[in-house]
């Protein structure tokens, strides 16, 4: 190993990214597009959800529960039918996500039998939104129930005074306004890094064998360790850079709150950072076509950064065997880390699992990639 | 010009046949997408793990909690003795949520005063979270229910006084077992098809271009608009097949209802395919070298993605960028295609998407043309 | 050091197959220092791979080849310390600058950094690019672009160099002003080996190795080359209709080969003087006008046609 060679790889590297306004690009406006895109994207939030009701009865019971629901900040209700075919057309359409349905004998059928239903017709084609509705919808009706009650059983001369008997008192650890941003956050600079990384290592290979100047530069002394760590030094640089930019953006634009240490974040971001780079730089070495190499790193990395790591969609609610599939993916062992030192203040030495990981991951990168790298026209 | 056009399709696929690489491509990515979103993409919420501390000791708590190691919604990891252990299992991730039942509390309960109940809750991931409490209060609800009800039946703090209770009777249309595969397959349809088509529109043009074929098959008496159909034509054949590749797998593997009007699917599926070509084109008079086609590509691509509401809700967005969404064609077409699997509707509920498809479609393909046109010059 | 063996490149029956395809052919030669050695032959005859495996890029099939006294299948990295390579495509970097491209070679040979500003002076005026050092080398034309080229693999002084057909695409202008700073590096002790598919640069040679079909036909100077007799005269004929004349001139009494050169067509026959007496009336009897007839010196070209003749026809028929 040379240090001469290696940094006359790097800054030959570096003035190639320069004079490529693409590149420059791809690493600057990327990582900002994405925070925007899926900071303000991606909500799961469930709030003025269209609803529309049918009360077949009209009574002041039934006004009074559906008042209820106009009243809460997750439904608005934007229709009222007279008729099961306008709802059902509705819903088709796509006009109400919810319908709430009344029956005509609603209060008869409470002073009889003491029981009464009300519909609820759930649009569930978005079976996510549909849960989180059903949810609250029962919560509204859960009230009124509880009212009605308390009502009937004081005209009856009872004393039950409990509203409701047991008071789920919650309290929300880490993201107390369960702000769906907050959790998400974390994983888009996950999801930003992973995709730097690989659009410009993956082409870095493949670029020169089809420009021609691989062949000339294989012909001299370098070795491809100096390769690999002259090519990847710039490119390692750029993730940083993003990283701190996406961090700021995070906490000064989106508020979303970060209790850890500036430490922590640099270490573990480097570490996957190393991973990341060392991907794309083994895809690149294996597939000289370029588009088919940025195409590959594409696959590779975007596809199970957005799903298998825990970004979005929680790992544990996947069935075993795709569990089992995310120790591979090396995104989540960030993701996890991300989360955890932005919402609970953790360090390294909580974390010591996950970044275990990546250290085996970055090292049996490393090693495939530097031995990857063929000398050889054939 | 039909023989021409002829010619070039031809042409397309022999070099597509050779090229093995572009055939696994095609067939590969889809499948393996199709069976991991399927597979992984979920937010449904089972066996959210759940550290109990009971401080009571009593015939209520024990009832209480055992209602929630019965429930799939929960699964107690960790039966903990003192505070200092539920915290310790929140903090390091063992457990998502915590039920703590404080000494005294039967005795509120038999006293027929309110009770509290302390639950702490890991918010981290907001949306479990948010669907764990939903579950949980169910079952507290449930519980206190039967409770008042036993109390009002003993006639204890009064004459016996009637039951009286309002429930809610959730009917999922659509899609009654409220899968979310039902949900996620049909997207990933859509947004398959959109990158595949995308990108390889946009990458064959500029290729020619790069090579230079491009300059010789210009100085034939090809059209510039005979050349682009037939350059793209190929496309297209490919995006439908891809399609029905992804529905029939979708169908018969995951056996997701296909309720609607497959002629409807079709002509939403030539609409959307109209407006990608014509993205991709776009893309294609851009672009001067593969990379650069490439790289727009997928600066298109990843947004058109985000924004189509393939897994997170339009709705739920600001309201700037739902007018943003407005652009994007997946969105459209994602209306359609899950409205023709689980809904079922015709044309008079989707002729808006459909529209809008149509419009991006003409205006994107105009847009290109003209370019192209101007580029030969 | 290496600069002081008597015969840098050795090769000892090279033989590189592509699958069932014998691109190198069981070649053999010996290249002593300072020469300049010309690999001539049409293109696909096999010139380029002998120069890769010559510089470790392809690994022989069969045979060794011993470059600035290492084994290049066994030592490939002390060869490439100890040569200059120059591809048949332009391999610069193009989106960089002239003296950016000179300082990342001559960061990557490990140049001392106090002799590299004047070898890379040197390599800058050798290629008549002073005043230009901070041109993007994209906007160079052909002759200075393989001029900067040669001085990039000349900055850490190898004794060896491969240029693989430098002077391809090149104007002839160019083409002159190359070889002569390839006599300079020459006269300097550099042994160097360059392959062309232009004939008359086989003049340039110290000896000229005649290349087809990945078989080595002939190594010899261009003087010995020239005195090989043919065998006969050699004519020039110009005419109309050279289709005709050509099918007249292979029936035609007295000669023995005939084949075409540009607008002429050289004929081999056994006496010049009886030749050029019958010839012309002999053609204007087949209804072909001569414009010129005359005898002319063999040039490498002649003598490498006929020399591959004759090799095809030792083989006898191909299948």
């Amino acid at each position: 190993m040379r240090l001469r060679r290696l940094q006359a790889i790097a800054v030959k590297e570096v003035l190639q990214i320069w004079r490529d306004p693409i590149s420059l690009m791809i690493a600057l406006l990327m990582p900002f597009m994405q925070m925007i895109l899926l900071g303000y994207g991606v909500s799961l939030d469930v709030k003025h959800l269209p609803v529309c009701v049918f009360d077949r009865e009209a009574s002041q019971n039934s006004q009074a529960l559906l008042k209820r629901f106009q009243a809460s900040e997750y439904f608005s209700i934007v229709a009222g039918f007279d008729n099961y075919r306008d709802v059902g057309r509705a819903l088709d359409r796509g006009l109400c996500r919810l319908a709430v349905v009344v029956p005509t004998d609603f209060s008869e059928r409470l002073s009889d039998t003491g029981t009464s239903a009300v519909q609820a017709l759930v649009d569930a084609t978005d079976d996510n939104t549909a849960n989180i509705a059903i949810g609250y919808a029962q919560a509204v009706v859960t009230g009124f129930s509880s009212t009605v009650l308390i009502e009937a059983s004081a005209l009856a001369g009872s004393t039950v005074a409990a509203l409701q008997p047991i008071a789920a008192q919650s309290r929300v650890w880490f993201n107390e306004d369960l702000e769906s941003r907050n959790f998400i956050i974390p994983g888009v600079v996950a999801l930003v890094m992973a995709l730097v990384g690989a659009q410009l290592t993956s082409l870095t290979i493949s670029r020169e064998w089809e420009r021609g100047t691989m062949e000339l530069l294989v012909s001299t002394p370098v070795t491809p360790m100096e390769l690999m760590l002259g090519k990847l030094l710039p490119y390692f640089a750029i993730g940083l850079l993003d990283a701190v930019f996406c961090l700021a953006f995070a906490v000064f634009w989106f508020d979303v709150p970060f209790r850890g240490t500036l430490a922590t974040l640099f270490f573990t971001t480097s570490l996957f950072l190393i991973v990341v780079l060392g991907i794309g730089y083994l895809i690149s070495t294996a597939i000289r076509r370029q588009v088919g190499a940025a195409q590959i790193g594409l696959l590779v990395t975007l596809l199970p950064t957005t799903l298998l790591s825990g970004f979005a969609f929680p790992i544990d609610q996947m069935p075993p065997a795709v569990q089992a599939v995310t120790f591979v993916v090396f995104a989540r062992y960030y993701v996890t880390i991300l989360k955890a030192v932005f919402l609970k203040g953790s360090g390294i030495l909580d974390l010591t699992a996950p970044i275990l990981a990546m250290i085996v991951y970055a090292g049996v990168v490393a090693f495939l990639a530097a031995r990857a790298f063929r000398k050889r026209l054939d | 010009m039909f023989e021409r056009i002829l010619q070039m399709l031809i042409k397309e696929f022999l070099e597509l046949k050779r090229d093995k690489w572009a055939r696994f491509r095609l067939i590969a990515p889809p499948l393996i997408q199709m069976l991991v979103f399927g597979y992984a993409a979920t937010f449904e919420v089972y066996h959210v793990p759940t550290v109990v501390l009971d401080r009571d000791h009593t015939l209520e708590s024990r009832e209480l909690i055992s209602r929630f190691a019965f429930s799939d919604r929960f699964r107690i990891v960790r039966v903990a003795a003192t505070d200092a252990e539920v915290e310790n299992a929140i903090d390091r991730s063992d457990a998502a949520l915590a039920i703590v039942v404080h000494a005294g509390f039967a005795q509120l309960l038999r006293k027929g005063q309110s009770a509290p109940l302390q639950v702490i809750v890991d918010g981290t991931n907001s949306n479990t979270a948010l669907i764990a409490l939903g579950y949980l209060n169910e079952v507290v609800a449930q519980y206190s229910q039967d409770y008042t009800f036993d109390l009002i039946r003993r006639g204890i703090g009064g004459a016996g006084g009637k039951m009286v209770q309002v429930t809610l009777e959730p009917r999922p249309w659509y899609n009654p077992d409220l899968n979310g595969r039902w949900f996620f397959v049909p997207g990933v349809v859509g947004s398959l098809t959109l990158v595949v088509v995308v990108s390889l529109t946009a990458s064959a043009i500029v290729r020619e271009r790069e090579i230079g074929t491009l300059e010789q098959i210009m100085v034939t008496p090809i059209r510039p608009v005979e050349y682009i159909l037939g350059k793209t034509a190929p496309f297209f054949l490919i995006g439908l097949a891809q399609v029905a590749l992804v529905a029939l797998f979708g169908t018969l593997w995951f056996q997701i209802p296909f309720v609607g009007n497959p002629l409807i699917l079709l002509l939403g599926t030539c609409l959307f395919l109209l407006s990608t070509l014509g993205l991709g084109l776009l893309i294609s008079t851009l672009a001067k070298t593969e990379q650069q086609a490439f790289a727009a590509s997928f600066f298109v691509l990843n947004p058109a993605f985000i924004l189509s509401g393939f897994s997170f809700p339009i709705a739920s967005m600001p309201q700037a960028m739902q007018w943003l969404t407005y652009l994007d064609p997946l969105r459209y077409y994602l209306v359609v295609i899950r409205a023709t699997f689980l809904k079922g509707v015709g044309l008079d509920a989707l002729w808006p998407d459909l529209l809008g498809m149509a419009v991006l479609g003409v205006v994107l393909l105009a847009i290109s043309v003209l370019r192209f046109r101007k580029s030969l010059d | 050091m290496t600069g002081t063996i008597e015969t840098p490149v050795v090769a000892e029956r090279l033989v590189k197959r592509f699958g069932s395809f014998a691109a190198v052919d069981d070649v053999s030669f010996r290249i002593a220092r300072g020469e300049i050695v010309g690999f001539l032959g049409p293109n696909g005859a096999g010139k380029s791979t002998i120069i890769r495996m010559l510089c470790g890029l392809l690994r022989p099939s069969e045979g060794r080849a011993r470059v600035a006294g290492f084994d290049v299948a066994l030592e490939p990295e002390r060869v490439r310390e100890n040569i200059g390579y120059m591809s048949q495509k332009f391999s610069l970097y193009t989106d960089l600058t002239v003296a950016e491209n000179l300082r990342f070679f001559g960061g990557i040979y490990r140049v001392p950094r106090a002799v590299l500003p004047e070898r890379i002076g040197f390599a800058v005026a050798m290629a008549g690019l002073t005043q230009r050092e901070n041109m993007l080398v994209s906007t160079l034309a052909g002759g200075w672009k393989q001029r900067l080229a040669l001085g990039c693999a000349i900055l850490h002084r190898p004794p060896i160099l491969f240029l693989d057909e430098p002077t391809s695409g090149v104007d002839p202008e160019s083409r002159r002003r190359f070889w002569d700073l390839i006599h300079d590096l020459s006269a300097d002790g550099v042994t160097v080996l360059v392959s062309t598919h232009y004939m008359d640069e086989a003049e340039y040679c110290n000896r000229v190795a005649l290349i087809d079909r990945g078989r080595l036909i002939e190594m010899a100077s261009p003087g010995a080359l020239k005195r090989h007799t043919l065998g006969g005269d050699l004519l020039a004929v110009e005419c109309e209709g050279m289709g005709a004349a050509m099918a007249a001139l292979h029936e035609a009494p007295g000669v023995q080969d005939v084949a075409a050169f540009g607008n002429s067509i050289h004929i081999l026959v056994e006496s010049a003087g009886a030749a050029l007496a019958a010839l012309p009336d002999y053609l204007a009897g087949r209804g072909v006008a001569v414009t010129r007839i005359e005898q002319i010196k063999p040039t490498i070209e002649d003598i490498f046609v006929q020399m591959i003749g004759a090799e095809a026809r030792a083989e006898g028929p191909q299948p």
